[in-house]
């Protein structure tokens, strides 16, 4: 993160603004309450000011050293405490070295500056406290804008997923051809083309009903799941192979709405869509402690150009997972051997 | 009285039952085959020289339009889509006759009126071909495969193995690792329908793919020459050298 003073010029103007403010009030009270002569109290008050103003900025990265995180702690207090004493000792030793340089042969401004010291110490350790309190509500305000950056960015995500689902749904190929083999199966055989009715009115309906939830059962999805593979089946036929290993342990684990059925889309698409051959899709949940990890495997055409919206969906499910489990490591996919492999975590807990 | 033979092209089992169901109240025509992709299709077609083929556009291999486009004489063509906007468009504009899944028993009926009609005055079906064809290249997609043909056999080619293009008139020379290929579209067709995050045109005849580059050199004051890895040398225009410049983001 940037230094808060260096960000931009106004800042940097508001910075030194607020200590030649300090300064000011700091002259008026040596001048009009202790009487010391005019000359004396604005340099006196110029140069420790303008020193502290100094360390002020590196204080900085000792706030940023010792971030509040969950609260104050011991470690954190012995920090400030030792920067504090380091800063002070600076402070006073240079701006002193400096006052006594400009002014060598003033024996009694040097004596009241020496007889100052103490209180100038106390002045300090309030504005060391002071400054670094304001650091701190620069950062939490940081934090606070941040986090409401990632919900925002978690809802449009959410939005987004919804949309696509709604957009599966409604896929103008997926239904119309969908349709088309009702339409011959009423010739051939009304009671499938009923079967074929129901299941894509469940499928649709499904997708317009969890969209408004986050998480679903493990179980529901796959049932979901199986009824689109289903209705993909009376189309493609012996062209769709599909095999579900599922441990009975995942079966009510929760997971995000709809997080399945992109990848299975996408086995779809560039699997059974491209190839002339038989497409197996074999898709195995296991538990591992603290997660459910979903494996698909399907076959493809290696040597089919690679289509456009290739990796589309899949990072658009990454991105969801990582606003959701802050982790980037939960959707790995790899190509090989004709094989395409996708391997999803799904831990326990979210946010 | 000898029938008509016809192909069904459709990758989708229930989509080749309801054509032949629709077409069993026609005596006239006989099913000689049935084919489940492109290839396989475009194989059928040129063996058994049909009257009539219903063409299914979405099929693996090679699609309904690509097909299409490597017929020397194509045959009654009855096409079916469940849903391409752009192919839609490019069959009105060329009045071809086309079937939007799901379809009435009427609609087919009809569509079968116009293509007895084709078939008994003989009418060349070239023509209505080649303006689909060219509507269709108005569609703005970005291709990833190109067909070609060489005498009789048909290649598929991924355009990400393109090296580079070359015009040659009226045709273009598309160069792979695998060999050269002529095919009959313009250079502004590769221009618009290849992906322009990978292909650039850098010269009136030279179309390059980004990842085929090795260096770029200066020639002669002001004239710029692509090295590519397999050490062949394009020229490129200032105009061309600076669109690859930003491409290649130097």
């Amino acid at each position: 993160m940037l230094h808060p003073v260096f960000r931009s010029w106004k800042s940097v103007v508001i910075y030194f603004g607020a200590w030649i403010i300090v300064t000011m009030v700091q002259f008026s009270i040596l001048f009009f309450f202790y009487g010391v002569p005019g000359t004396f109290a604005f340099i006196d008050s110029l140069i420790f000011n303008m020193m502290f103003s100094l360390m002020g900025i590196i204080l900085w990265f000792v706030v940023r050293y010792c971030p509040l995180g969950k609260g104050v702690s011991w470690n954190m207090l012995f920090n400030h405490l030792s920067s504090a004493a380091l800063i002070l000792v600076g402070w006073m030793a240079t701006s002193y070295f400096l006052l006594s340089s400009i002014f060598p042969s003033e024996a009694r401004l040097l004596h009241f500056i020496r007889d100052s010291l103490p209180s100038q110490a106390i002045l300090g350790v309030m504005l060391y406290v002071l400054t670094g309190l304001g650091y701190y509500l620069i950062l939490m305000y940081n934090d606070l804008q941040e986090r409401l950056k990632a919900e925002a960015r978690l809802n449009e995500l959410l939005r987004e997923s919804e949309l696509n689902v709604l957009k599966s749904q409604i896929n103008p190929h997926f239904l119309f051809n969908s349709l088309n083999s009702v339409s011959s199966l009423t010739i051939t055989d009304p009671e499938k083309a009923q079967e074929m009715v129901i299941r894509l009115s469940d499928f649709l309906r499904y997708s317009v009903s969890a969209s408004s939830k986050q998480f679903v059962s493990l179980n529901k999805e796959m049932e979901n799941i199986e009824r689109y593979l289903e209705i993909e089946k009376v189309r493609f036929g012996k062209k769709l192979d599909y095999i579900h290993h599922i441990d009975p342990a995942c079966q009510s684990m929760m997971i995000p709405a709809t997080v399945l059925q992109p990848l299975f889309e996408n086995a779809i698409k560039h699997g059974v869509y491209e190839s002339t051959g038989t497409v197996c899709i074999e898709t195995t949940c296991t538990r591992d402690p603290g997660m459910t990890i979903i494996t698909m495997v399907n076959d493809f055409d290696s040597e089919a150009p690679r289509k456009a919206g290739t990796g589309v969906g899949l990072s658009n499910i990454r991105e969801r997972l990582r606003l959701l489990y802050h982790r980037t490591d939960l959707l790995e996919f790899r190509a090989e051997d004709a094989k395409f492999k996708v391997i999803l975590k799904i831990p326990d807990n979210h946010e | 009285m000898n029938k008509y033979k016809t192909l069904i092209i459709d990758d989708e089992a229930p989509a080749r039952v309801i054509i032949q169901k629709f077409l069993s109240a026609y005596p006239e025509f006989e099913v000689t085959g049935e084919f489940e992709d492109g290839f396989s299709g475009l194989k059928g077609i040129r063996e058994t020289n049909p009257d009539l083929v219903f063409l299914d556009i979405q099929m693996p291999k090679l699609t309904g339009l690509e097909l299409l486009e490597l017929l020397e004489n194509p045959p009654v063509i009855i096409f079916s889509t469940a849903y391409d906007q752009y192919a839609v468009k490019a069959f009105e504009m060329s009045a071809t006759d086309y079937l939007l899944k799901p379809y009435s028993r009427q609609r087919f009926d009809q569509a079968m009126q116009k293509a007895i009609q084709s078939i008994k005055t003989g009418a060349d079906n070239k023509q209505p071909v080649n303006a689909l064809v060219q509507t269709m290249d108005n569609d703005p997609g970005i291709i990833y495969r190109i067909a070609v043909k060489i005498r009789h056999n048909v290649h598929v080619i991924p355009t990400s193995e393109i090296l580079y293009i070359e015009a040659e008139g009226d045709y273009v020379m598309i160069f792979t690792p695998a060999g050269k290929f002529l095919k009959e579209k313009t250079m502004k067709y590769f221009e618009t329908h290849l992906d322009p995050s990978v292909f650039t045109r850098i010269h009136r005849s030279f179309i390059v793919n980004l990842n085929a580059i090795a260096r770029l050199e200066l020639y002669d004051k002001e004239q710029y020459v692509v090295k590519l890895k397999d050490d062949t040398v394009l020229k490129a225009s200032s105009a061309g050298y600076k669109t690859l410049k930003e491409k290649l983001n130097l």
